[in-house]
């Protein structure tokens, strides 16, 4: 779920502007620069799997996917999604204009931690992997839910009611995120494991490519 | 989905300036966020509706990106007449003496300048993004300090996204063919996963022959500019009524004429 415009107060919005514009410079450092064009293309991808909808009782809810993208790309998550939304508010219905910061933070934020979290004690065998990534999954969709409602709050008292429904609303997207993030990572670890070493990011250049 | 160019120029907004358009809208939006009072948003509406019928954009599309906003919109409007704290002065529907069910009107009413704030912001995207071609938007954001890897990386991934929504939807059909239907169960979820596995093994596979093929065909890190881009007066004198609409809302919100 994305903030719309017209939700945060002013400062909040121009704040996340720049907070996300230090971040995204962050970002597009750690990644390699002849690896920009690959990013873009991985970009389209991580955009149409967002687009998949999983059935959930009578309704359907859509994948968030920032763990993944994490677990993918590393620390060029927060890149790859700052440039998805930017996409999605040039090209499709939704996405904010002035909230297009908030909604990076959001979503940046979380992919990144999960990235590191995934990395760090992803193991080697493929059982083990595959559940780090579904904790992966689920914490980046928790932490994207998390930071909503803060976001949210920083409105004051009057939308802290929101605040707790949107998170509440989550937890049902919380668990498919994981278990779907879950099975995609095992899936990717038994049939392209190069896929999962973030073959973007600088620090890991030795890092064999097929 | 919107084409990379449009053939109709019409409008001034068409012959706008596209780094003075830019800069203008965003401006306007961010005052229009910054409102407070619902009935001056309401006035920010009928601006924006002003403009949706001065640059002639499609009208269809508008209503999308409405549609698109309308769930997050009805939850403020649900859910805040209900949770907002009562403060004193406070109007309050209680139906049949339910008491929980106490009605702020209050909250209705925050609810409603939120959602109205955010279609007006809305309806500006439309003339913001749709009166130039794709490549002349992201050649004037990128002349205004956007690094230029960023309007090439758009377009690049604009362009792959197509190719992977037509991959996707083979996939799937691939899947229902072999008699899979979607249902609230783990192996649907699996299937999913599997499905996004492969839509990522593919594309990974892809980016390595796309840079290749670009790298072929001359590709040093730049596209060639779509246009040269020049400032006459008239950009100018626009930008300034659009600036002064903003700046006339913001003083009307702030009772500053009171």
């Amino acid at each position: 779920m994305h903030i719309s415009d017209g939700v945060l107060p002013v400062s909040v919005t121009i704040g996340c502007y720049v907070a996300s514009a230090g971040i995204l410079t962050w970002s597009t450092r750690t990644t390699r620069s002849e690896d920009l064009p690959r990013l873009a293309v991985m970009t389209a991808a991580f955009f149409v799997a967002s687009m998949i909808h999983v059935p959930f009782g009578p309704t359907s809810v859509h994948l968030l996917i920032p763990g993944l993208a994490g677990a993918i790309l590393g620390s060029s998550a927060f890149l790859s999604i700052s440039l998805g939304l930017l996409l999605q508010s040039l090209l499709f219905q939704f996405g904010g204009l002035t909230a297009l910061g908030a909604n990076s933070l959001m979503m940046g934020i979380p992919a990144v931690m999960c990235g590191w979290f995934f990395q760090r004690f992803r193991g080697e065998n493929q059982m083990r992997q595959s559940i780090t990534g579904g904790i992966a999954g689920a914490m980046g969709c928790t932490l994207a839910a998390v930071g909503l409602a803060l976001l949210l709050a920083t409105g004051g008292e009057d939308f802290m009611g929101v605040a707790k429904i949107a998170l509440a609303a989550h937890i049902p997207v919380i668990i498919i995120e994981g278990v779907v993030s879950g099975f995609t990572i095992g899936f990717l670890a038994r049939v392209k494991p190069a896929l999962l070493n973030p073959s973007f990011v600088r620090s890991s250049v030795g890092v064999t490519r097929e | 989905m919107p084409d990379l160019s449009d053939s109709f120029e019409g409008s001034f907004f068409h012959k706008w300036d596209v780094r003075c358009k830019i800069i203008t809208i965003l401006c306007f939006c961010f005052m229009v966020a910054s409102i407070s009072n619902f009935a001056v948003a309401l006035i920010a509406i009928s601006f924006a509706l002003l403009v949706i019928v001065m640059a002639q954009v499609s009208l269809q599309r508008v209503l999308r990106r409405l549609l698109a906003i309308s769930g997050f919109m009805l939850m403020f409007l649900l859910i805040m007449p209900f949770s907002v704290p009562v403060l004193p002065g406070d109007t309050i529907i209680v139906p049949n003496g339910i008491q929980w069910m106490g009605f702020n009107m209050r909250g209705l009413y925050l609810a409603a300048t939120v959602a109205s704030k955010a279609v007006a912001i809305t309806m500006m995207m439309e003339p913001l993004f749709s009166t130039a071609p794709l490549p002349v938007t992201l050649h004037g954001l990128s002349r205004l300090g956007v690094p230029e890897m960023v309007a090439q990386m758009i377009l690049l991934s604009h362009r792959y996204l197509h190719v992977f929504r037509h991959e996707a939807s083979r996939i799937s059909s691939g899947m229902k063919v072999r008699g899979f239907r979607k249902r609230s169960d783990l192996a649907t979820l699996q299937a999913v996963a599997n499905f996004t596995g492969m839509l990522f093994v593919r594309s990974f596979d892809r980016t390595e022959r796309v840079f290749d093929a670009m790298k072929a065909r001359g590709y040093k890190g730049c596209f060639p500019e779509p246009l040269v881009l020049k400032i006459y007066p008239l950009d100018i004198f626009i930008s300034g009524i659009g600036v002064a609409m903003g700046v006339l809302l913001i003083a009307v919100d702030k009772n500053f004429f009171i």
